[in-house]
């Protein structure tokens, strides 16, 4: 999970991640899941690699199979040409001695017929059937013939000329026979008479297609060729296919190689009279005026070359369509897996940052969470050391805040956050990160410093910004906070002594009158220290029975007498002596420790009240204060309950009294809460009122027995005629409730003579009695069940 | 028995079927020649210089009458059933090959009687009339 994506600095907003991310970014290398799908260009590559090798190998294969079939027709071409060239030379040879025959009997005999008719009859001629033997006088007349039908004189022919002419064998030209369709090819021989005188020519006639009827299919085809040349370049005969001809007359050099003595050379050509392509082979016989050609036609030869090819042609494009159909199939299900992955990892990396932002970040504001904070400010103060620079960390608290929870409800409170939350990240650079440490606690970063006065400079354009007015739910406020800053190094050498040291500033700031900046020393902690202690004992306060109730009497207005009294709670510590409530109650409703507080304040002051009746004092109301998490405390109606009975303290004459401001917060819930306690038999009074800001409307819904006009008001009432028409009209509110009114810190006599004109039922003050502990109080009431009320009001103890 | 044979003969030589009129050509034997009958096919080969033998092994040798003789053609066309164009064409083909030779031809049918009477294993053929005891003709199937 190390990618090093460590980024400088944490961002000023809600985009700061920490340094270990959750989740695999986009440029992570793959891992072996996504390696298995290929990417789609490599289908493309494989089906091209793939056709390239089929196609090769299958014309490769159709080149080999092509010239394998053409050195086979080259090969039958020489096989075929020895064996007709064998045939013919020893057909030739025989057609020779049979005139060389004739030429011996004709010298013995001395006449044609008479040697013709001695050689038939020793079977020394040639078979009648296909030759003609004939023997002609000095002039070419035709003596003799051993079958009858032929010319009667030879004189014109070319062959009788050229065999008288020298004593060699004569080869005629093919001529053609009147009437009939052959053509006659005649050998000749000179003869001598014996006297040694020339007597004529001895001939042999034979039907020139006498020399191609060895034309076999089955060795060159039906369209081969077989023909015998004469050196005149004359054919004697020529065979293509079943055409018989003669006659035809070509270059003889050109087609018989000269003196050739090895392999036959074998050429294609289509100079053939049908013009049909041929392996065409010839040679030159030896001792004759003669050559024989040889023809097997190309396209017979190739033909079972051609369909193979064909067929290779047929199988390599039904494997290439296959492969081709195959590779789509195969892509597209590959692409269907790559992009079912890619949505797959799109979902868990969405989640994971979303599971990560969550864990990192508050989810109120969006800003960075503690943790997120803590491993950014680890991180800062390694580099801040490595780099031997200076970081800030500003401590922020927003003065007040409770309040606004208080009076306004948690959404308002949760709204005003938000809007700090904005105003914060808008101040800062990007460099620098805002968090929310829960609360109203925020912490600026400020990871790069030149000097601690940057950091002041920043705290104050916090400030600033902070300072416009809050407009919450219809209403303006104005926010302030205290900001603390420790700056390393000086202030902390690690992220915790950085905060904590924050802290101590700020609590600093918010001691010096809040709205106000501190910056950490170590001079100035020693106040922050007393309260953190003061926290510590407060706790222990309990157990150790620190606490006791002072009380503070309520007198009619009228008569004088005490009617009530309230109780007050007081913590004496062992060290510090007598602390202010002002000191620690804010502070035990700020850690929840008023909860069991006001639990012991409502057992001690029912036990007292009981106590004192039992002992023959008058049944006065008793008042306590309930906080607003003690009235809020699920727990309250049901302590309240068993209280009244384990102290078998009378249900009217027990008093809560609630803060306007917190009887206003919820008003679902302080009613059913308001109830309940009713149902018990318990009085309720409204106490600081005048100080909640609320509407007579949600006032008069809250069954309140008596109104506790705030001391702000009474204190007014003796100052200037503005203030007082300010305490005026809250009185007025106070009495259209319709309920006792008591004025609450009456502590001079214009205040008392105020409160008495203004036909309040009750008072409560310094004027007339300060608080003071149950004894006191036990002969207080002594006095005033054994003595007359006091003719005048007077203030007391 | 040997000379009564050619007059036994008349009827069964005749009984080829689709031969012309049965007095016309008979094919003969010498005398001498223990054979009375050959299939058809056997003559065909004989004449064609596919065999040269007889059924029962002997030597055979089949003698023509000369090309012009009309017997010849009679001959051919009656018991090989092709015509003398086909015949050369086919002998043309045995002897430019090298294969065999045609029969031995003499100029006509008394000639022809003449040698095979004389020649053991000679066979050839003549007009019925040309018969005698030197001969005897052999029946065809």
């Amino acid at each position: 999970m190390s990618d090093g994506r460590d980024r400088p600095t944490g961002g000023a907003g809600s985009s700061s991640e920490p340094a270990a991310s959750l989740v695999p970014a986009d440029d992570r290398p793959r891992g072996w899941l996504q390696r298995r799908s290929a990417p789609p260009a490599l289908f493309s590559l494989i089906g091209v690699a793939v056709l390239t090798v089929v196609w090769f190998a299958t014309l490769n294969r159709i080149d080999v199979e092509r010239s394998n079939a053409r050195a086979a027709a080259v090969a039958a071409t020489r096989d075929n040409l020895n064996t007709y060239e064998a045939q013919v030379v020893r057909v030739v040879r025989e057609i020779d001695r049979t005139l060389k025959s004739v030429q011996y009997a004709y010298r013995l005999r001395g006449s044609g017929n008479a040697a013709l008719r001695d050689l038939r009859a020793r079977g020394l001629l040639p078979p009648s059937l296909v030759f003609t033997v004939s023997v002609t006088g000095p002039d070419g007349t035709v003596t003799a013939s051993d079958v009858g039908g032929g010319p009667a004189s030879l004189a014109d022919d070319e062959v009788f000329r050229a065999a008288r002419a020298a004593d060699t064998l004569a080869v005629g030209r093919s001529v053609r026979r009147e009437g009939a369709g052959e053509w006659r090819l005649r050998f000749a021989r000179r003869l001598t008479a014996t006297d040694g005188s020339y007597g004529g020519v001895a001939v042999v006639g034979v039907d020139a297609s006498f020399f191609v009827s060895g034309y076999d299919t089955t060795a060159v085809g039906q369209h081969g060729l077989l023909g015998v040349l004469g050196s005149d370049g004359d054919f004697r005969v020529l065979r293509t296919g079943d055409r018989v001809s003669a006659g035809e007359h070509v270059d003889f050099a050109s087609i018989v190689p000269e003196g050739e003595t090895g392999e036959a050379e074998v050429r294609l050509s289509g100079e053939a009279p049908d013009g049909v392509p041929r392996f065409t082979s010839a040679r030159d016989l030896y001792g004759l005026p003669l050559a024989v050609v040889v023809g097997l036609s190309e396209e017979e030869r190739m033909a079972p070359a051609a369909s193979l090819a064909r067929l290779y042609r047929w199988r390599a494009a039904g494997v290439s369509l296959l492969l081709v159909f195959v590779l789509a199939v195969v892509g597209r299900l590959n692409w269907k897996i790559v992009r079912l992955r890619e949505r797959e990892s799109e979902v868990r990396i969405a989640y994971g940052r979303r599971v990560e932002h969550l864990a990192y970040h508050d989810g109120l504001t969006g800003l960075p969470n503690r943790s997120l904070l803590s491993r950014l400010v680890e991180r800062h103060v390694s580099e801040a050391r490595r780099y031997g620079r200076r970081l800030a960390v500003l401590f922020l608290d927003l003065d007040r805040f409770k309040e606004v929870n208080d009076s306004l409800g948690h959404e308002a409170g949760d709204q005003l956050l938000r809007e700090v939350a904005e105003r914060l990240e808008g101040t800062l650079r990007e460099s620098d990160t805002v968090a929310r440490m829960g609360g109203d606690e925020f912490v600026i970063l400020l990871p790069e410093l030149k000097d601690a006065g940057q950091a002041a400079t920043v705290a104050r354009k916090v400030l600033d910004a902070l300072s416009e007015p809050v407009d919450i739910l219809g209403q303006e406020f104005q926010v302030t906070a205290s900001i603390g800053v420790s700056v390393y190094p000086g202030d902390g050498e690690d992220e915790q002594a950085l905060l904590k040291n924050a802290d101590i500033a700020m609590y600093q700031a918010k001691d010096a009158g809040k709205n106000d900046i501190r910056f950490y020393s170590d001079a100035m902690t020693s106040h922050t220290r007393e309260r953190l202690a003061l926290e510590a004992s407060l706790r222990q306060a309990l157990v150790k029975q620190e606490f006791e109730l002072h009380y503070q009497v309520r007198r009619d207005v009228r008569t004088s007498r005490i009617t009530g009294m309230e109780a007050l709670l007081r913590w004496r510590h062992p060290e510090l002596g007598m602390v202010e409530p002002m000191k620690f109650i804010p502070l035990a409703e700020e850690t929840g420790l008023m909860v069991p507080i006001g639990r012991w304040v409502l057992a001690t002051a029912c036990r007292q009240s009981v106590a004192w009746v039992e002992e023959g004092l008058p049944r006065l109301a008793m008042a306590i204060n309930l906080g607003a998490r003690q009235f809020f405390d699920e727990g309250l109606v049901h302590a309240v309950r068993d209280t009244l009975v384990a102290t078998g303290m009378a249900p009217e004459l027990l008093e809560l009294e609630v803060c306007e401001s917190v009887l206003t917060r919820d008003a679902d819930r302080t009613l059913s809460i308001l109830r309940a306690l009713k149902e018990v038999g318990v009085k309720i009074t409204i106490d600081n009122f005048g100080t909640g800001y609320s509407t007579l409307a949600v006032l008069r819904q809250i069954p309140a027995d008596m109104v506790k006009i705030d001391r702000t008001f009474i204190r007014a009432a003796g100052s200037d005629r503005v203030e007082r028409e300010v305490t005026d009209a809250i009185v007025a509110m106070g009495r259209s409730l319709g309920t006792s009114l008591v004025a609450q810190g009456v502590e001079t006599r214009d205040q008392a003579d105020y409160v008495r004109e203004h036909a309040c039922n009750a008072v409560q003050g310094f004027f007339f009695n300060r608080p003071v502990p149950a004894d006191e109080l036990a002969a207080l009431l002594r006095a005033e069940v054994t003595g007359p009320p006091p003719a005048e009001y007077s203030p007391r103890g | 028995m040997l000379l009564l044979a050619p007059t036994l003969m008349p009827g069964p030589a005749a009984a080829p079927s689709g031969a012309p009129p049965p007095d016309s050509l008979v094919v003969v034997v010498s005398a001498d020649n223990p054979l009375i009958r050959m299939d058809r096919l056997r003559l065909q080969d004989l004449y064609l210089g596919r065999t040269s033998r007889f059924a029962d092994g002997r030597q055979a040798e089949p003698i023509d009458q000369a090309p012009g003789s009309p017997d010849r053609a009679t001959f051919y066309a009656t018991y090989l059933g092709r015509t003398l164009a086909e015949v050369k064409a086919h002998w043309s083909r045995i002897i430019f090959t090298g294969r065999g030779e045609p029969p031995r031809e003499v100029p006509d049918g008394v000639a022809l009687r003449k040698l095979v009477a004389g020649t053991p294993g000679a066979i050839g053929y003549l007009e019925r009339r040309q018969l005698d005891v030197s001969v005897h003709a052999v029946e065809i199937r």
